[in-house]
């Protein structure tokens, strides 16, 4: 059998295919957006308004001609809800994210702990110097490690929507407290038609969300403004839950079905005249703006109602987040500070008709906002609202607390399971402590 | 006797109403997409869920036309369906004559290999592709949504006529290179019009991929002259409101186009499936 003989030059070429090919990938990534056409590349979130959506469209391409872009080098593209994360992850790996898009609570501190976030603590600060300021409540999402790595846009806040006509009919007032929420409510519900509280209680965020407001006006909370110290099993959070608790089984003011709502279940419920009371941010009374005037105009939009520790009101934040890997990183910084000049910014804020609270104070001074009874409560709200991470900052590990439904799964082993109320929190602890300790480590 | 004819009678029964539910199964979405898409929100977001839509109205549709790119959504999924079949096509056809019909190395690797790259998950190859895509400039083209869209039709296409290809008889082939023909006038002129159902079956496989595909066409495509239906669907979600009636018109006009395909083929298609049950 002839030997095969192996040349010195075979072995090298081999090598070196061996090694383009290993490093291939890395490179394309390294390179591709170096390599891209356009200088400026805006990812738009949609809003309710079409007016919003056009008047952002537009504020790019202003920009864009201001910095000397032509418009076949700027990019705008509309991405769903829906689509964010996937699309964001896949331009995220391959080196080819966005310059600039609209980030929800806590994901600028998710990118920023990543490395991939522009620091834009200059422009954050400059709004700060705008006569009166902005709300600092909106702070507590955008800052990471100490740097503005996120432009606060927009405060969104989780009013009560209330059905005045029913409150009217039954000669009530909106109540000042959840005890005497709970009385009115017995008193204006007809179910099944109609219950009172359109409480989200499926495996979904609005229940984290409505679960954690409800409790903190009962004194408790998920964990320490250390954002390390886990306090789920705490006498407050077992009082508020008792209260969840005897909402749904003993009082039945909440729909039964309400354990399977997704996020937009609550909406539903409100939108259809099935829920006289809900706990979510204005989406719906910009829906009903456009889509139901007569149930829009006997709507108000209330804080919560106070607990033995008083009112807590939940805010969330948007931000505009520039991402790093960007080769006209000066245009992306350029565009936000456009973005932000309040006059620029007052017009995009009118024009979602109150779905966007203003980040700058001085802005509710305007007609738009003291004009209409319905966002009295707003400027308080904006004030002193807190993140559903309270009394933590929205970071990485409060949004997988979010994500993965932790506290929607202790209420329903609470509501569906019969546990204990004091065993589901311990249970919920156990799994927080576990989330936050693993995201310490990194 | 009597026993096996009331056997026969119930067995006969019992089928039929297994048709009938199955029936009801798949119909019933449709029924309702098609209704919701005739109600007004008021009516879809009423206490009780109305069967037929008490005040039929088309506004759904009319928001659709004149406020959404839909008409570029439809547009654009055509054009990539039928751009990604016809490829399909070609590419199977010749990917599988070579497999089944020439002789070189690791051409059974390669066979067997196509099963697995079809295999692979699109949510695992998403983000490697987008890299190399970028590259490539083809993010956001058309051009760039077919050929990913080639990478997962064309192998499954080519495994499934490798199988047809293989059972043509042999004899028929040599007779034509006898007569003159060279191996692609065989493939065209002996091989392809004996395949018809196998060719149905992959236009209609590569079709319909490509028409519902929504990962690809979500992460790869940003704007509204290359966007495709399914990630224009989406759009009619904003936060957590759902414009059911739009959603629901724009869903049932969507359905129309495999509708019409599977129609057009549908005396293949069985036949391909059927044929193909035996043969591959």
């Amino acid at each position: 059998m002839a030997e095969r003989r192996v040349t010195r030059r075979q072995i090298l070429k081999t090598a070196g295919a061996a090694g383009v090919a290993a490093t291939a990938p890395w490179w394309l990534v390294k390179t591709s957006h170096a390599q891209r056409a356009k200088k400026i590349v805006f990812w738009h979130v949609p809003n309710f308004t079409p007016l919003a959506d056009e008047l952002q469209k537009q504020q790019v391409y202003e920009f864009a001609k201001q910095a000397g872009v032509k418009e076949s080098e700027v990019e705008y593209a509309t991405v769903a809800n829906e689509q964010v994360q996937p699309k964001l992850a896949a331009a995220i790996e391959a080196g080819n994210p966005p310059d600039v898009m609209r980030l929800y609570e806590s994901n600028v501190q998710f990118y920023a702990a990543g490395g991939h976030l522009l620091d834009v603590h200059d422009i954050v600060e400059k709004m700060r110097r705008e006569p009166k300021g902005i709300f600092e409540s909106a702070m507590a999402s955008v800052v990471y490690k100490g740097r503005a790595m996120g432009v606060p846009l927009a405060v969104n806040p989780w009013p009560v929507h209330a059905r005045l006509d029913l409150l009217e009919q039954a000669r009530l007032e909106y109540p000042k407290t959840w005890d005497e929420f709970i009385e009115t409510s017995k008193k204006i519900q007809s179910p099944p038609r109609l219950y009172a509280f359109g409480m989200s209680l499926g495996l979904a965020e609005d229940t984290t969300d409505n679960v954690m407001n409800l409790l903190w006006c009962y004194g408790g909370k998920m964990v320490e403004a250390d954002d390390k110290t886990v306090v789920m099993n705490s006498p407050g959070n077992l009082a508020g839950v008792k209260v969840i608790e005897a909402m749904f089984k003993t009082h039945k003011i909440i729909p039964p079905g309400s354990i399977s709502w997704d996020n937009s279940g609550n909406n539903k419920a409100y939108q259809s005249r099935q829920a006289a009371f809900v706990m979510n941010p204005s989406s719906i009374y910009a829906y009903l703006n456009g889509n139901d005037q007569d149930l829009q105009k006997v709507t108000g939009l209330f804080p919560v109602p106070a607990g033995p520790k008083g009112t807590v009101n939940q805010i969330d934040t948007w931000a505009y987040g520039a991402f790093k890997k960007n080769p006209y990183p000066e245009l992306a910084r350029g565009l936000l500070d456009y973005f932000m000049q309040p006059a620029n910014y007052d017009r995009i804020i009118q024009s979602t008709g109150g779905r966007w609270v203003p980040v700058y104070k001085r802005l509710f001074e305007s007609p738009f906002w003291t004009s209409k009874p319905e966002f009295k409560h707003f400027i308080k709200m904006a004030e002193t609202g807190v993140p559903v991470s309270y009394a933590g900052s929205p970071t990485a590990a409060a949004g997988e607390v979010l994500n993965t439904h932790v506290i929607p799964k202790m209420i329903q082993r609470v509501l569906v399971e019969n546990w204990e109320a004091a065993r589901a929190l311990d249970e919920c602890h156990k799994k927080i402590v576990e989330i936050y300790t693993r995201t310490a480590k990194g | 006797m009597a026993s096996v004819v009331r056997t026969r009678r119930l067995l006969k029964w019992v089928g039929n109403g297994l048709l009938v539910v199955l029936l009801v199964w798949t119909l019933v979405p449709f029924y309702w997409m098609i209704a919701t898409s005739l109600k007004k929100d008021r009516e879809i977001y009423g206490f009780e869920a109305t069967l037929i839509p008490r005040h039929p109205s088309l506004d759904s549709y009319r928001r659709l036309f004149a406020t959404t790119p839909f008409v570029k959504y439809m547009r654009n999924s055509t054009i990539i369906a039928v751009s990604t079949t016809l490829a399909s096509l070609v590419f199977g056809s010749l990917g599988a004559y070579a497999l089944a019909r020439l002789r070189f190395p690791g051409r059974s690797v390669i066979a067997r290999g196509l099963i697995f790259t079809y295999l692979v998950p699109p949510s695992l190859l998403f983000i490697p592709l987008f890299a190399v895509m970028s590259v490539l400039s083809l993010i956001d083209t058309r051009e760039g949504l077919i050929l990913a869209y080639l990478g997962f039709t064309v192998p499954f296409c080519t495994w499934l006529l490798l199988g047809y290809f293989r059972s043509v008889p042999l004899e028929l082939e040599e007779a034509a290179l006898v007569d003159g023909c060279s191996r692609l006038s065989a493939l065209v002129r002996v091989i392809l019009p004996m395949s018809l159902p196998a060719l149905a079956v992959v236009a209609f496989f590569s079709f319909t991929q490509a028409w519902n595909e929504f990962l690809y066409a979500n992460v790869f495509t940003n704007s509204v002259e290359v966007r495709t239906i399914t990630t224009g669907l989406t759009l009619f979600i904003v936060e957590d409101v759902f414009f059911w009636g739009p959603m629901m018109g724009a869903a049932c006009l969507a359905s129309i186009p495999p509708l019409v395909v599977y129609l057009a083929f549908q005396r293949w298609v069985v036949k391909g499936l059927t044929l193909g049950a035996v043969k591959g």
